[in-house]
C-alpha cells in the first residue's frame, strides 16, 4: 500500500492541489488560489521526475505506472499550468475566478487517470471525472451561448457515457474481470470484444473528439472562454487517446480492432479538416483542426504491438500537440476570434505573427518542429504496423492541413491600410503562454532525442 | 580541420538571425549584411572547391550525433554531383543579394528571408542525412512561399498558395520513400550513404519508393505534367524569387532524382528507366513548344527551363539504363553539368527580364522593339544568354547537352529525337530577340537607362561564367566525373 501511494505521489499533490485552491477561493482570494495551482502543477510535474522508467502497476493492477501515464504527467501537467495562465489573463478579476482553477486541476486529475487506466473501472472514472469538470468550465461565462455548448456537451457526455458503461459491461461478463490485462481472454469471444469495442471507442472518441463523436467540440470550444477551449483542446483529448492506448494494448488484434481504428483515423482526418476549410471563426476552425490532429494519433494507437515506434510516436506527438496547439490558441486569444482580426497581425505585432506561423506550419508538419518529428514518427510506426495505406491517406491530409492553416497565414501578412482593431498589445501572461509554447515547438523539434533517450 | 561546410551552410542562418535583431538599420545597411554574409559563404564554398572531392564516396564528412536511438545524426558532406550545385547556390546567391539591394519594401524580412533559403539549399544539397536533407528541402519551401507572397505582383497570394500546396503534396510522398528505406535498413538508420552502399530495398518495395520519390522530384524538377505550379510561381515571383527558383530549387528536383531515386534504388530505377527516359524526352518536346507558344518574356523563359530540366532526366535515365559504366559517367557528366549551366544561363537570362520589367513594367514582347539601340548592355547580354540556352557552341549548356545526346544515342537511340528541342528553342528565342531587340526602337522606350553598375555586376559574373563553362567545362567536369566515374550500380 505504501509502495504504491508513492507512485501515486504526482496524483495525490494534484489532489491536494484542488483541496487547497478550493480553500483559497472560499476564502475569496482568487489570487492565492491561482499561485497555488500554479505551484501545485508544478511540484507534481517535478515529482514526476524520478518515477521516469519505472514499468509497473499499483493497486492490484488498476492503475498503470508506465511510460504512457508517466508521459502524460510530464506534458499534461505543464499544459494545464499554461493554460492556467491562460486562464488567468482572460478571466482574471472576474466572479468565481478561483473555481476555474479547481476545475481544471480536477479535468486534469481525471485525464491523468485515464492515461494510466489499467482497469474498465478506472475509465469510467476518468470520463465521468473529466467531463463533470468540462461541464462547468464550458458554461463558465453563463450567457446563452455558453450554456447551449454546455447543454449540448454535457447531453453527448451522458448518453456517450452511458453506452460505454453498457459496453464494458459485456466485457466483464465476457472475463470476469474488470481489469484491462484479462482482455487477451476475449480471443475467442469475437461478438463480446466487438461490442466492448464499439463502447469503449464511443465513451474514449466522444473525449477525444474522434468523428462521428465529435459534434460537441467545435459549439463548446466556442462557446466557453478561449482558455477553456485550449485546455479541453489537449488535456481531456490527450488523455481520452492515452487511454484508448492502454486499452487496445491489451485487446487481441484478433478482434480486428486496427482496422476499426484505422477508419476513424481516416474519417476523424479527413472530416476535420475539410470542415476547418469553411469556418471563418478562428476558435471554430482550431475546434475542427484539433479534431483532425486526434485522427493522426489515431496512426500510433493502431501501431501499437506491431511496431516498436509507437509509443514513442504517440508520446512525442502529444508533446508537440500540447505545445502548438496552446501556443496557437494563446496568440488567438491575444488577436481575436474573427479570421478578419488576423488582417496584418505579421506587421503590427511581428514577434506574435513569427509565433503564429510557426504553430500553424508546426501543426501541419513542417519541419524541423515539434510537429514534423511527431508526425514522422507516427508515419513511421504505421507503416511499420503494415498501415501504408493509412499513412498515405495521412499525408494527403496533411497537405490539406495547409490549405488550413494557410487561411490564417494569408491575412497576417496582407497589406492591411485600415488599422487592425487588435493593435494593442496583449496581456504579459498571454505573451509568456505563447513564448513558452514557441521554445517547446521549437525545441521538441530539434532535441527530441531528450524524449527518446528514455526508451532505449 | 575547420567545419567548412557546416560553417557555410549556417553562416547566412546566423546572419538572418542577426537582421532579425537589427529592427531600426536602415535597409542599405540590411542590404550590405545580406551581400556580406552570401559573400561570405560563396567563400565557404570556394574554399570546399579547393579542398576537392575524392573518388570513394563523400569528401569533407561533418556529423555529430542527433537523435541516435532512431538511428538519425546531423551529417553532411559533398562529393562531385554536390559540390558544384553548393558553388552555384552560392554564386547565385551572392548575386540576387547584389540585384536585390534595390528593395525598399521591408528589406529586413527580404533579406532574412533570402538568407533562410540560402541556408536551406546549401544544407539540401549537403545533407547526407534524410531527415536533415528533408527537414532543408521542407524550409526551402516556406521561405519561398513567403518570398512570393510577400514581394511578388499583382497575383501573387494565388501562385504563392499554389506554389506552397502544389511542392507539399509533391513532397511528402519523399517522407513515404524515406520511411520505406529507413524500415528497410538493418540496422535502421537514416544515414544516406550506408543507403547508397547498400539500397535497403528490394523487389516491390524498392518500386514502390522510386515511384513515390520520382513523384516527389517530378513535381520539384518540374517534369510535365506535373508543372503547372511553375509558369504561375514564376510570373508571380520577383525576379530575384525567380533566379533562386529557377537556378536552384529547381535543381532539388534533378539532385534528389540522382542522389535518391538513382543511388538507391538503382534497380527499381532501372527497371523503370524507359518510362523516366519518356517522361524526360516528353518534358523537354513539351516545355520548348510551351515556350514557343509564349508572348511573356517570363513566361518564355520559364517554359524553357522545363526543357532544359527534361535533359536532364534524359541523362540521369540513359546512366540508369546504360551497361557501359563509361557510358553511365558520361550521361551523368552531362546531366550534373546541364544542372550548373541551366542555373548560370537561366539565372542570368530572369536577372536581365526582371531588369527590363522595372524598366517598362511589361513583359510582352509585342510591345517593345529596337531596344538593342536603346539598352545595348542589356540588350547584347540578354542575347548571350538566349544564345547559350539554346545551346550554341562554346557557351554553358553545349557541353552538357552533348554528353547527353552522346550517351543517348548509345544507348537509346530512338529518345534523340529530344533533340528537336534545340531546334524549337533556337526558333523561339531568335524569334523573342527579333521581337524584343531588333527592328526599329519605339518612341515609348527612347528614355529606357541602360544597366547600372549594381545591374551590371548582378549579371556580368553569370555571363562571363557562362563562357567559361562553355569554353573550358573541364574544371566542372573533373570534379563531377571523380564521382560519377566511380558510381556502382
Amino acid at each position: 500500500m505504501e509502495r504504491d501511494l508513492a507512485f501515486m505521489i504526482p496524483e495525490i499533490i494534484v489532489l491536494l492541489t484542488v483541496v487547497f485552491a478550493l480553500i483559497a477561493e472560499m476564502l475569496r482570494q482568487a489570487r492565492l488560489a491561482f499561485v497555488v495551482t500554479l505551484l501545485g502543477l508544478l511540484l507534481a510535474t517535478v515529482m514526476t521526475v524520478p518515477l521516469l522508467g519505472e514499468n509497473t502497476s499499483v493497486f492490484d493492477g488498476t492503475f498503470r505506472i508506465d511510460m504512457l501515464s508517466i508521459w502524460a504527467k510530464l506534458i499534461l501537467l505543464p499544459a494545464t499550468a499554461l493554460s492556467v495562465l491562460l486562464a488567468r489573463s482572460e478571466i482574471g478579476g472576474s466572479d468565481r475566478e478561483g473555481t476555474v482553477y479547481v476545475l481544471l486541476c480536477l479535468v486534469t486529475l481525471g485525464a491523468l487517470l485515464l492515461s494510466g487506466a489499467g482497469d474498465t473501472m478506472l475509465l469510467v472514472l476518468g470520463i465521468l471525472l473529466a467531463g463533470l469538470g468540462s461541464f462547468a468550465l464550458v458554461a463558465y461565462p453563463r450567457n446563452d451561448h455558453a450554456t447551449e455548448a454546455a447543454m449540448k456537451f454535457f447531453v453527448f457526455a451522458s448518453v456517450t457515457g452511458a453506452i460505454m458503461i453498457f459496453g464494458l459491461s459485456y466485457w466483464f461478463g465476457g472475463t470476469g474481470s474488470t481489469q484491462l490485462s484479462d482482455l487477451s481472454r476475449l480471443e475467442t469471444k469475437p461478438v463480446i470484444a466487438a461490442i466492448g469495442l464499439i463502447a469503449v471507442i464511443i465513451g474514449l472518441g466522444y473525449k477525444a473528439s474522434l468523428v462521428p463523436f465529435h459534434f460537441w467540440a467545435p459549439d463548446a470550444y466556442d462557446g466557453a472562454p478561449i482558455s477553456v477551449a485550449a485546455y479541453m483542446s489537449v488535456v481531456p483529448k490527450l488523455g481520452a487517446i492515452f487511454a484508448l492506448a492502454q486499452v487496445v494494448r491489451d485487446l487481441p488484434v484478433s478482434t480486428g480492432w486496427p482496422l476499426v481504428i484505422a477508419v476513424i483515423a481516416v474519417l476523424t482526418m479527413t472530416y476535420g479538416y475539410l470542415t476547418a476549410l469553411a469556418q471563418s471563426n478562428i476558435v471554430r476552425l482550431l475546434a475542427y483542426s484539433s479534431i483532425a490532429q486526434a485522427g493522426y494519433f489515431l496512426l500510433g494507437v493502431i501501431a501499437i504491438g506491431a511496431s516498436p515506434l509507437a509509443f514513442t510516436a504517440l508520446i512525442v506527438f502529444a508533446a508537440a500537440y500540447a505545445a502548438m496547439n496552446l501556443g496557437a490558441f494563446a496568440v488567438v486569444m491575444g488577436t481575436g476570434r474573427a479570421l478578419d482580426d488576423f488582417s496584418g497581425l505579421g506587421r503590427t505585432n511581428i514577434a506574435m505573427g513569427v509565433a503564429m506561423v510557426v504553430f500553424l506550419l508546426s501543426l501541419v508538419g513542417i519541419p524541423p518542429l515539434a510537429g514534423f518529428v511527431g508526425k514522422f514518427l507516427l508515419f513511421g510506426a504505421s507503416i511499420d504496423a503494415g498501415f501504408t495505406w493509412l499513412t498515405v491517406v495521412a499525408i494527403l491530409n496533411s497537405v490539406l492541413s495547409l490549405a488550413v492553416y494557410l487561411r490564417i497565414v494569408v491575412p497576417m501578412y496582407q497589406q492591411n491600410d485600415a488599422a487592425p482593431a487588435s493593435a494593442s498589445r496583449p496581456a504579459g501572461l498571454v505573451t509568456l503562454t505563447w513564448g513558452i509554447a514557441f521554445v517547446f515547438t521549437l525545441g521538441i523539434g530539434l532535441a527530441a532525442q531528450v524524449i527518446f533517450a528514455q526508451f532505449s | 580541420m575547420l567545419p567548412i561546410v557546416s560553417i557555410t551552410i549556417f553562416l547566412p542562418l546566423i546572419g538572418a538571425l542577426f537582421v532579425m535583431t537589427l529592427r531600426k538599420a536602415p535597409a542599405p545597411v540590411v542590404h550590405a549584411i545580406g551581400i556580406g554574409i552570401s559573400g561570405l559563404a560563396l567563400a565557404g564554398a570556394a574554399w570546399m572547391w579547393a579542398r576537392g572531392v575524392n573518388a570513394s564516396g563523400f569528401a569533407q564528412v561533418e556529423q555529430f550525433e542527433w537523435m541516435p536511438t532512431i538511428g538519425a545524426a546531423y551529417r553532411v558532406g559533398v562529393d562531385g554531383i554536390s559540390l558544384p550545385l553548393i558553388l552555384l547556390s552560392t554564386i547565385l546567391f551572392f548575386l540576387t543579394f547584389i540585384y536585390s539591394a534595390k528593395v525598399r519594401e521591408r528589406p529586413h524580412a527580404f533579406v532574412v528571408l533570402m538568407l533562410l533559403l540560402e541556408t536551406a539549399a546549401l544544407g539540401t544539397f549537403a545533407a547526407l542525412d534524410a531527415i536533415l536533407f528533408y527537414v532543408f528541402f521542407e524550409v526551402s519551401l516556406v521561405s519561398m512561399y513567403f518570398m512570393i507572397a510577400g514581394w511578388g505582383h499583382e497575383d501573387r497570394q494565388r501562385a504563392a498558395l499554389m506554389f506552397f500546396i502544389y511542392t507539399l503534396l509533391g513532397s511528402l510522398p519523399l517522407l513515404l520513400a524515406i520511411l520505406g528505406l529507413y524500415l528497410g535498413s538493418d540496422p535502421h538508420t537514416f544515414d544516406m550513404r550506408v543507403w547508397i552502399d547498400n539500397p535497403p530495398l528490394g523487389g516491390m518495395a524498392a518500386m514502390l519508393a522510386l515511384v513515390a520519390m520520382l513523384f516527389t522530384f517530378a513535381v520539384k524538377t518540374p517534369v510535365f505534367p506535373f508543372h503547372t505550379w511553375l509558369p504561375a510561381a514564376h510570373v508571380q515571383a520577383p525576379a530575384a524569387g525567380s533566379v533562386i527558383l529557377a537556378g536552384v530549387m529547381l535543381k532539388f528536383g534533378t539532385y534528389g532524382l540522382v542522389r535518391f531515386a538513382l543511388q538507391m534504388t538503382p534497380d527499381a530505377f532501372r527497371e523503370a528507366g524507359v518510362v523516366v527516359l519518356a517522361f524526360g524526352v516528353v518534358a523537354a518536346l513539351y516545355g520548348a513548344f510551351a515556350a514557343l507558344a509564349q508572348s511573356d518574356l517570363k513566361r518564355l523563359v520559364a517554359y524553357t527551363s522545363v526543357n532544359h530540366m527534361g535533359y536532364i532526366v534524359v541523362g540521369v535515365a540513359i546512366a540508369a539504363l546504360a551497361l557501359d559504366p563509361a557510358i553511365r559517367a558520361t550521361a551523368l557528366d552531362g546531366a550534373v553539368l546541364q544542372m550548373v549551366s541551366h542555373g548560370l544561363v537561366t539565372g542570368a537570362l530572369f536577372f536581365l527580364v526582371g531588369m527590363l520589367q522595372d524598366r517598362a513594367h511589361t513583359r510582352e514582347m509585342s510591345e517593345f522593339g529596337g531596344l538593342l539601340k536603346v539598352v545595348p548592355i542589356l540588350g547584347w547580354s540578354f542575347v548571350l544568354a538566349a544564345f547559350a540556352s539554346l545551346g550554341l557552341p562554346g557557351l554553358a549548356h553545349f557541353p552538357a547537352e552533348f554528353q547527353i545526346f552522346l550517351a543517348t544515342l548509345h544507348v537509346e537511340p530512338v529518345a534523340i529525337i529530344v533533340i528537336l528541342g534545340i531546334v524549337i528553342t533556337a526558333g523561339l528565342y531568335l524569334r523573342a530577340i527579333s521581337a524584343v531587340f531588333l527592328g526599329e526602337p519605339g518612341k515609348k522606350w527612347a528614355s529606357m537607362p541602360d544597366l547600372s553598375l549594381r545591374e551590371v555586376l548582378a549579371v556580368g559574373p553569370l555571363l562571363i561564367l557562362t563562357i567559361m563553362v562553355g569554353i573550358a567545362p573541364f574544371w566542372v567536369l573533373n570534379i563531377i566525373h571523380k564521382t560519377t566515374s566511380m558510381l556502382q550500380f
